[in-house]
Order: C-alpha cells, then sequence, then structure tokens
C-alpha cells in the first residue's frame, strides 16, 4: 500500500510539473506575441498602438502574475469546461481569431489598396450582372462579372480585396473588445472589490456613483461622447472601458462580500497587511474565475458597439472595421451583397464562439449563477 | 412596521432619483462644454459650408446658445430652462426641440412597444417549455437558437432581412413610410422586419433568463409538495413555478428595456428609416445640432431612470423578503 503511493506520487507530481510548464510556456508565449505583435506587426502609429503599448505592458506587468499566482483554478476550471464542446470550439474559434489578426496582415494584399479594374468582383461561383455603358456603340450592355480564386471573398465597389478587409477589421474588432473589456474589468474589479472590502461610506459612495453610471444608456452615451469628442478608435475604446464597468463592479461586490469575512483575511489582517494588499494579493486572486467569466462574456457586447457605432457611420474613419465595411455593403445591397454579409458572419461567429466560450465557463465555475 | 419601512425605502428612493436626474444634467452639460469645439463653431463651420453669410449666423447662434455669458449662468439657465420644458431650439429643423420630439416619440415607441411585448410573449413561453421539459430535442433546439439569437449583430439581422425579403424577393419596401396612418395594418406590415430586428436579441435573452429561473424554482421544496398533494401539473407549473419565476424575470426585462434596447432601437431606427427619435438624434448629430443630440440622450437617460424607479418600488412592494439598506 505504502509502496504504491510512493509510485504514484512522483507520478502525479510529474504530471503536475508538465501541466504547470505547458502553462508556464502558454503565458510566456502570450507574453512575446504580444511584444512582437506591437512592434512588427502594428504599422501605423496611432493612438490606439501607444494605447496597446501601455495595456500590454500592463497586462504582462499584472495581468500574467495574477494568472500565474491562480494557475491551479484556471486549470482546474478549465478541466471542467473543456467538458463543453461548444466552449472548446469557442475557444478554438477564438485562437484562430486571434492568430489571423496577428499574422493574417502579413500574407494578404493590402486592404486599402484600391484598383477599380477589378472593382464589384464577387466571391467565386457567384456571378453579377451589371449594366454598363458602352462608350463604342453607346448602349447599355449586360456585363457578367465571375468571381475569381484570387479574391476569394470578392471586392467592394473600389476593388478592394474583401478578405484582406475582413482580416484588417479582425485586428480592429479584437483590439477594441480585448482593451475595452480590460479597462472595465480592471476598474470594475477594483471598484466592486474596494466597496465591499472598506463598506460603509465607501460602499455607498462607491454603489451610487456605479447607479448613476448604469442609468445612463450605454450605447446613446457612447454616441453622445464621440459626437462632442470626434470619431477616434482610441477614444472609443477608452470610453467603453469607463463606462462598461458597472456590471462587473456589482457581480464583484457581492461575491467579495462572503469572502472579506473569511477567516484567511482575518489572518492576514492580523498579521498587519495593508488594505492594499489585502486587496491585491488576496481578495483579486480569489475572484479571478469570476473575472474571467465577466470578460468573457462582456467582450461580444464592446465589439457589437464598436462595430455599431461604425456602421451608423461614427467610427474612426482611418481603420477598416467590420462595421465600417457592413455600412458600405449596406449601400450597395442590390447589388454587391457579399460586402454585407462577409463581415456580419465573421461578427456573428465571434460573438457566438465568445458567448459559448464565456457560457462553458460560467457553469464550469458555478453552475446554478446567472452572471 | 411594513407601512413605515416602505414609504422610507420609497422617499429614499425617490431622492436617490432625483440626485441621479441631477448628475445625469449636468454630466451632459461638462460633457457639451469641455469638448473640443463648441456647438456654436460646429455649425458655423457646417452653415458657412452651405454657403452662409458667417456674422449673422454666429450673432445668432450665440444668441440662442446664451454662450456670450458666464459659465455658472449657462449652467443654471441650462437646468432652469429643461426644467421648464423648453429644451432648446433644433438648428437644422428650425423648430424647438420639444416639438421636434413631440412629433416623432411616437414611432420610436410603437417599434419598442410592439418588439418588447412580442419578444416577452414569445420568448417567456419558449422558455417555460424548455424548464418543463428540460434536456428533450425541443430544449436542445430553443436553447441553440436562442443563443444564435443573444449572438447575431441586431443591425447586420436588420440589414440581411433587408436583402433577402426586400431587395431579393420584394415581399417587403424597404423604407419607412411615414404617410402611412399609424393605427393602420399596412403600418403593421412595413414593422414586421424592424420588430423581427429588434425583437430577436430579446426574444433570444428572455427565453434564457426564462429557462434559467423556471429550472430554479423548479427543484424547490414547494413544488415536490404541490405535486404529493395531487395538484395538477398545470396548477404546479402556472401558479407556484412561474408566480416565483417571473419577479426576477421582471427585473431583468426592465433592466434591458433601458440598457439595451434603447440602443437596438437607435440602430433599427436608422436602417429602415423610421423617424423616431433614434433617427432624429442620428440626423441631428450629422447636422452637428447640439440641442436634439443632448436632448434624446436625456430623455433616454430620464425614461431608464423612471423605469428603474418603479421596477424597484413594485419589487420591495410585491416582494417583502427584499430589502435595501
Amino acid at each position: 500500500m505504502t509502496n504504491r503511493l510512493k509510485n504514484i506520487k512522483p507520478i502525479a507530481q510529474k504530471v503536475g510539473d508538465v501541466k504547470n510548464s505547458i502553462f508556464i510556456t502558454v503565458i510566456a508565449l502570450l507574453g512575446i506575441t504580444l511584444l512582437l505583435d506591437i512592434f512588427v506587426v502594428e504599422k501605423i502609429f496611432n493612438p490606439l498602438t501607444y494605447l496597446y503599448i501601455v495595456l500590454g505592458i500592463l497586462f504582462v506587468r499584472y495581468g500574467i502574475p495574477l494568472l500565474y499566482t491562480s494557475r491551479r483554478l484556471i486549470q482546474y476550471y478549465w478541466q471542467r469546461a473543456s467538458r463543453n464542446k461548444l466552449a472548446v470550439g469557442g475557444l478554438a474559434f477564438i485562437l484562430f481569431l486571434i492568430l489571423l489578426a496577428l499574422i493574417g496582415p502579413l500574407f494578404t494584399a493590402d486592404p486599402t489598396a484600391v484598383n477599380f479594374e477589378e472593382k464589384n468582383l464577387p466571391p467565386p461561383g457567384f456571378t453579377l450582372e451589371e449594366s454598363v455603358y458602352d462608350l463604342k456603340t453607346g448602349q447599355f450592355i449586360t456585363n457578367r462579372i465571375t468571381g475569381t480564386t484570387q479574391h476569394p471573398l470578392g471586392t467592394d465597389d473600389k476593388g478592394r480585396d474583401l478578405l484582406a478587409m475582413i482580416i484588417s477589421g479582425a485586428r480592429v474588432s479584437l483590439q477594441v473588445g480585448l482593451f475595452a473589456t480590460g479597462i472595465a474589468i480592471a476598474l470594475g474589479t477594483l471598484i466592486g472589490v474596494t466597496a465591499a472590502y472598506l463598506g460603509g461610506k465607501m460602499d455607498n459612495v462607491l454603489m451610487r456613483f456605479t447607479d448613476i453610471m448604469m442609468t445612463f444608456p450605454f450605447f446613446l452615451l457612447l454616441v453622445f461622447i464621440v459626437f462632442i469628442f470626434g470619431p477616434n478608435l482610441a477614444l472609443i475604446v477608452i470610453v467603453i472601458g469607463l463606462t462598461g464597468w458597472t456590471g462587473t463592479a456589482r457581480l464583484i461586490r457581492s461575491e467579495t462580500l462572503s469572502l472579506r469575512t473569511r477567516e484567511f483575511i482575518m489572518a492576514s489582517k492580523a498579521l498587519g497587511a495593508s488594505d492594499g494588499r489585502i486587496i491585491l494579493s488576496h481578495l483579486i486572486p480569489n475572484v479571478i474565475s469570476l473575472i474571467i467569466v465577466i470578460a468573457t462574456l462582456s467582450i461580444p457586447g464592446v465589439i457589437l458597439a464598436e462595430a455599431a457605432l461604425s456602421f451608423i457611420g461614427l467610427g474612426d474613419p482611418t481603420v477598416a472595421s467590420w462595421g465600417m465595411i457592413l455600412k458600405a455593403g449596406q449601400q450597395n445591397l442590390d447589388t454587391t451583397w457579399w460586402v454585407a454579409v462577409a463581415p456580419g458572419i465573421m461578427l456573428f461567429l465571434t460573438v457566438l464562439a465568445f458567448n459559448f466560450l464565456g457560457d462553458g465557463l460560467r457553469d464550469a465555475f458555478d453552475p446554478r449563477s446567472n452572471v | 412596521m411594513k407601512k413605515t419601512w416602505l414609504r422610507d425605502y420609497i422617499i429614499k428612493r425617490l431622492l436617490l432619483a432625483i440626485f441621479i436626474a441631477w448628475a445625469v444634467l449636468t454630466i451632459t452639460f461638462v460633457l457639451v462644454r469641455v469638448g473640443p469645439t463648441s456647438p456654436a463653431d460646429k455649425y458655423l463651420a457646417n452653415l458657412t459650408a452651405r454657403g452662409q453669410d458667417a456674422a449673422q449666423v454666429v450673432a445668432a447662434i450665440e444668441a440662442r446658445y446664451g454662450v456670450d455669458i458666464p459659465i455658472y449662468e449657462q449652467y443654471i439657465n441650462y437646468i432652469v430652462n429643461l426644467g421648464r420644458g423648453d429644451w432648446g431650439w433644433s438648428l437644422s429643423t428650425s423648430m424647438p426641440v420639444m416639438e421636434l420630439i413631440k412629433t416623432h416619440w411616437i414611432y420610436s415607441f410603437q417599434l419598442i412597444f410592439l418588439s418588447s411585448i412580442l419578444a416577452a410573449l414569445i420568448g417567456i413561453l419558449i422558455g417555460i417549455y424548455s424548464a418543463v421539459r428540460q434536456y428533450s430535442k425541443t430544449d436542445y433546439i430553443a436553447t441553440f437558437f436562442s443563443f444564435i439569437g443573444i449572438s447575431i449583430p441586431n443591425f447586420w439581422l436588420g440589414v440581411m432581412l433587408i436583402l433577402l425579403f426586400s431587395v431579393k424577393l420584394g415581399l417587403f419596401k424597404t423604407y419607412y413610410d411615414t404617410g402611412i396612418p399609424l393605427f393602420s395594418l399596412a403600418n403593421l406590415q412595413q414593422l414586421i422586419l424592424p420588430v423581427i430586428t429588434l425583437g430577436t436579441g430579446m426574444m433570444a435573452a428572455y427565453t434564457r433568463y426564462t429557462r434559467s429561473a423556471m429550472l430554479d424554482n423548479l427543484r424547490k421544496e414547494f413544488v415536490r409538495t404541490a405535486r404529493a398533494k395531487g395538484l395538477p401539473e398545470r396548477t404546479v407549473i402556472g401558479k407556484h413555478v412561474f408566480r416565483n419565476a417571473i419577479l426576477p424575470l421582471i427585473t431583468i426585462i426592465m433592466f434591458d428595456l433601458g440598457s439595451i434596447v434603447f440602443g437596438g432601437a437607435y440602430l433599427t431606427e436608422i436602417i429602415f428609416g423610421i423617424p423616431g427619435l433614434g433617427q432624429i438624434s442620428f440626423n441631428a448629430i450629422f447636422a452637428d445640432d447640439y440641442a436634439v443630440v443632448v436632448a434624446v440622450t436625456v430623455i433616454s437617460a430620464f425614461l431608464i431612470l423612471m423605469i428603474n424607479l418603479i421596477t424597484d418600488i413594485t419589487y420591495t412592494y410585491l416582494d417583502p423578503r427584499i430589502r435595501y439598506d
């Protein structure tokens, strides 16, 4: 009996080590790709790039250590979540999309390259009948345009390759989704945990402030601010981040309330830990699974909000986002319908993937909760 | 005993609502003032681009907006005027903002009203059915479709509906016709696509909420008791389970109405050209007409505030177990 245990223990430890090193490798790869992506792929330097750099550094400094300390918790929950096939599928699609956004721009044509000789090309297999005025005969003739494999998704009315536009749009959508959610989740967590931990007046003030923020219709406030300050992707990200934390703050607060009176918090207080230390290294790591669930479930809303803004013409005119392609497609629905279909399908699949993953994670975390 | 704390609660809640209303007004005022260009500048650029005399326009705008007086007086004027029902002058449509809103709110209302009622009815029914037959084929199909429903971007759905039913099949008009009287079958017919566009997401969300709320209650002890004493299943589900599930549902529906539906309606109106509040705010944005944009934002915030207030008070009255201290 004891012999057997002795044999099992090292194996279990080895399995644990392997898992551990996989986790560390994944995190390290994440950090490296992030840095490479910021300094190699990101060509245009706009305010969003600076935001990207700042958030990237903050993530490497605070996010990765936090993920590292909670690795066992995360592994445990992922094991439970991975039983849900839809969640795994969602994660696979998200990883594919991230890869597409990271290295796709290196392989595709320039999404901004205008080529009027190849305009309105449908995807291969489809034909477009276009009535064209013929200069030689002075009559309208019907021109049949067939798609080529060179442009697998066709081209728009300026001859830009739709696939290249979709890939560059994926980059925009993911950047907006991840950055804005990052800001919102960080703010919401800090406010929620602080309110619950300090309690009393501070709790009251913070929660009333949350109530006020919640009263504003999110999308209308976004439209209002973009109207006043002008369309700029970095601004849109910051505004979504600064207004989208309310739900997170409430959920994190109620979760922390039950943690606050636990023995280990009392113990660290008795040992003389400061409030800041208790919040950062005891309370937040204990709500990390909830934070991950909320983050996964809030990303789609953010991506949709940016797409909607671009769709109504209030997006940043300097970047080709999915919403903007969709808007251009909507204006020529009767001819180049594929321009409206493709970005919408991508948007839909992305949102669906995040929802599947978030739902699976939530079930793994707490099957009875209704985040 | 109950009466006094309920009264205290209502007073407290009302005071909070008034405070929030004031905060909403102040935030909008501050945002407009700290903006990089003043309303007058933006509008001036817009008008002179169309070939109007600059000096005349400046004088007219300054008098309208009252930007030549100190900022605190502007602030007081702003609050007092809004309170008196004077919401300013819409420069792009040349009429008082109040007038503009009075003629257009009904279009938003009919869209939101029809969509929410239909979405709530259908969503709740599917949710109940889904919960009662948990893990059946119907349940899986309903769950799957509700997932699709909450994930589909509503503005894209609208565009696709137009593409399929209006452009390809020619069943509906691509644009909303204001010439048709509001209370007519033709109006209902042209609202079908917009209602589907706005309602699908809501319906899917309500299906999910109802299903989980019903399932929560189906597991409770009192349901077993009700079944054990021989009540017919219909009564158990309808009277015991559903009644307990409906309260949290109403709060969620009310909350959605504010946070999600208003944004959705804004987009739906723009896609289908319905001249509601979203559409006039959208037009005002591109005409740099500040008064209208501010008014629509403030009105929506106030509506949400009122909806939340009513929901909270009703909720506390109906379910005295909930106490907010």
